[in-house]
């Protein structure tokens, strides 16, 4: 097994263990968790193709430091999102923020 | 030294697993943080052993120094329940729907990884920092220049969803 198929397995258990995650969490924070976590499996397996193909492996370096950015930028948003969420039905349970179910 | 590095990627493997196992099994949310932040770490030794130590450095930087905390913030304002944010467990049919989504795309992708497998280097090639930056300015400056724009309205953003009106406006 080359290096970069071991690299692409370890990413893709990320990935498996944030997809499990957000589909088990039952608060909106735990989601957020399993969100960095597939999120890295993707930067590592940028990274890891990359470096070990010869492929542009400029571009794969920083293509993961754009999605760190993003990531950034999106914890943000969602900490706000907790924020209004919070103070609106007491609680970030996915249960109780069901408004739209009808 | 090719011994070595085979024993850092079981470490980190290991690193990650457990982190990742802690993230999402814990019942606290602060306790999956940790794993979070063990499984951030294991990462970071992963770019270390494919030769892009500032890929490494901005890891720690930004998901350990920043995106954590933020997340720890989000826990602090989030009022949780004495027993733990994830006390009651998932019902039945949702574990074995979690189980199926991780299952056929698990299978798929692996399958795929493992048998088309691509002509590799042998060794990580060696980006500096120097051409790293160079990239920003020179090829990639509009990739740049967007992701500070997102940043930037991400943070709006934030403020203007969380802003507290005074009483009576």
């Amino acid at each position: 097994m080359s290096p970069l198929t071991m690299y692409q397995l370890v990413a893709l258990i990320l990935l498996l263990a944030g997809l499990f995650g957000i589909t088990q969490r039952k608060t909106l924070v735990g989601m957020l968790i399993c969100v960095e976590l597939m999120l890295n499996g993707a930067g590592l397996s940028i990274v890891a193709a990359a470096q070990l193909t010869p492929a542009n492996a400029m571009l794969g370096q920083l293509g993961t430091l754009f999605v760190m950015g993003l990531a950034a930028a999106e914890a943000t948003l969602v900490l706000a999102i907790i924020v209004v969420i919070a103070r609106r039905f007491g609680s970030t349970k996915t249960s109780v923020v069901s408004t739209l179910k009808g | 030294m090719e011994v070595m590095a085979k024993v850092a990627f079981g470490l980190y493997t290991l690193i990650i697993l457990g982190g990742s196992v802690l993230a999402i099994g814990a019942k606290s949310l602060v306790r999956a943080m940790v794993g979070l932040i063990a499984t951030l770490l294991g990462v970071a030794g992963m770019y270390m052993l494919l030769n892009s130590p500032f890929m490494a450095l901005m890891q720690i930087l930004i998901y350990v120094g920043a995106v954590c905390v933020l997340i720890f913030f989000a826990i602090m304002l989030a009022k949780a329940g004495p027993e733990g944010e994830e006390a009651e467990s998932a019902p039945i049919y949702q574990n074995v729907l979690a189980l199926l989504a991780v299952t056929v795309t698990g299978g798929v992708l692996s399958w795929l990884v493992l048998t088309r497998p691509l002509a590799t280097t042998g060794v990580p090639v060696e980006v500096t920092i120097e051409k790293l930056g160079l990239g920003l300015l020179g090829p990639y400056g509009l990739a740049f220049e967007l992701i500070s724009v997102v940043l930037l309205v991400s943070m709006a953003g934030a403020v203007l969803l969380a802003w507290e009106r005074r009483n009576g406006k």
